[in-house]
C-alpha cells in the first residue's frame, strides 16, 4: 500500500495501464480537477449554510457520499461521474457540521478553513523542497496510525450503539487535545502521500481518468483534515 | 490563552521557513542555487 488513504494504491495503477485511451494523467490535469471538488463543495456547503431547511439531507449525504465513494474506488473509470457527485453530497455534510461548531464557537470556521488550506500550502512546500519525502518507512507509519485511528473511531461508532464512548476523542482534557492533535497531524501527513501518489501516476502514465481518481484522494484527506482541525479548534476554545 | 488558531498555525509557518531554507540550499541542474542573496555594489 502506497497511501495512508485506502483509496489510494499504487495497484491503482497498474490495473488501469492498460486502459489508456485518451491520453494519460497530468499533474495540472489533477489541480484542475481538485480545484473543481474544493469548488463544488465550497458552493453545496455555502447552500447548505444558508437554508437551514437543508439540514434534513445530513443523514442521506452521509450514506450517499460513502456509496459514491465505493463507486469510485471499485470503479476509477466514472470518476468524473462520481467525485463532483460525492463533492456536492460532501458539501451539505460539512455545511451542516460547519454551522453546527460555528454556533457554538463564532469564528471558528473561517479559522479552521484557514489552517486546512495552510496546512495544504505549506506540505506542498515541504513535498516540493524534499524537506518531507514519501519514503516506505514514512508511508508504512502514516498508514499504521492511520489504520488506528480507524479502528478507535469504529470502535467509538460501536460503543455509541449501546450509550458509551470512548472518553479521549471528545475530551476537552490535556489528553483529548494531545489526541486530537495526533489525529490533525496523521491527517496532514496523509497528504504527502495523496501527492506521491499523484506524482507516481503522472510518472507512471496513468490513464487520464485516474485524474479524477487522484484529486478524489486529496478531497477525502482534506475533507478529514478539515473536520479533525475543527473538532481540536472547539476542544481548545471549549477551554478559554 | 491566546487564539487556538495562531498557536496551530505556528507549525505551518516553521515548515514553509524549513521548506524555503532547504529549497534554497538546494543547487539547480547547472551548479547554482535557485536564488541567492548578495551583495549589490553601488553603480551596479
Amino acid at each position: 500500500m502506497r497511501s495512508g488513504n485506502p483509496a489510494l494504491q499504487s495497484s491503482a495503477f497498474t490495473k488501469h495501464l492498460s486502459a489508456v485511451t485518451e491520453g494519460t494523467m497530468t499533474l495540472s490535469g489533477t489541480v484542475n480537477k481538485t480545484g473543481i471538488g474544493l469548488l463544488l463543495i465550497i458552493l453545496s456547503a455555502g447552500y447548505t449554510w444558508g437554508n437551514p431547511g437543508m439540514h434534513g439531507m445530513v443523514i442521506p449525504a452521509v450514506i450517499g457520499g460513502l456509496i459514491l465513494a465505493m463507486v469510485t474506488i471499485f470503479k476509477p473509470t466514472l470518476g468524473h461521474i462520481t467525485v463532483p457527485m460525492y463533492a456536492v453530497v460532501e458539501g451539505i455534510v460539512l455545511g451542516v457540521i460547519s454551522m453546527i461548531f460555528e454556533q457554538m464557537y463564532p469564528g471558528i470556521v473561517i479559522q479552521a478553513i484557514f489552517l486546512t488550506f495552510g496546512t495544504l500550502g505549506a506540505l506542498l512546500l515541504a513535498y516540493k523542497s524534499g524537506l518531507i519525502k514519501a519514503t516506505e518507512n514514512f508511508k508504512l507509519g502514516v498508514v499504521a496510525a492511520t489504520g488506528g485511528i480507524a479502528i478507535l473511531y469504529v470502535i467509538n461508532m460501536i460503543m455509541g450503539f449501546f450509550g458509551s464512548s470512548i472518553g479521549v476523542i471528545h475530551s476537552n482534557g490535556m489528553m483529548g487535545i494531545l489526541f486530537s492533535g495526533f489525529v490533525v497531524v496523521i491527517a496532514a501527513l496523509n497528504l504527502v502521500l495523496d501527492f506521491d501518489f499523484i506524482e507516481e501516476g503522472v510518472e507512471m502514465g496513468a490513464p487520464k481518468y485516474m485524474e479524477w481518481y487522484g484529486a478524489f484522494g486529496l478531497l477525502v484527506t482534506l475533507i478529514w483534515l478539515y473536520l479533525e482541525i475543527l473538532r481540536l479548534l472547539a476542544k481548545l476554545q471549549s477551554r478559554r | 490563552m491566546e487564539n487556538p488558531a495562531v498557536i496551530l498555525s505556528l507549525p505551518l509557518i516553521l515548515i514553509v521557513v524549513m521548506s524555503l531554507m532547504k529549497m534554497a540550499k538546494k543547487k539547480r541542474s547547472d551548479g547554482k542555487p535557485w536564488f541567492r542573496i548578495e551583495k549589490v555594489e553601488e553603480n551596479e
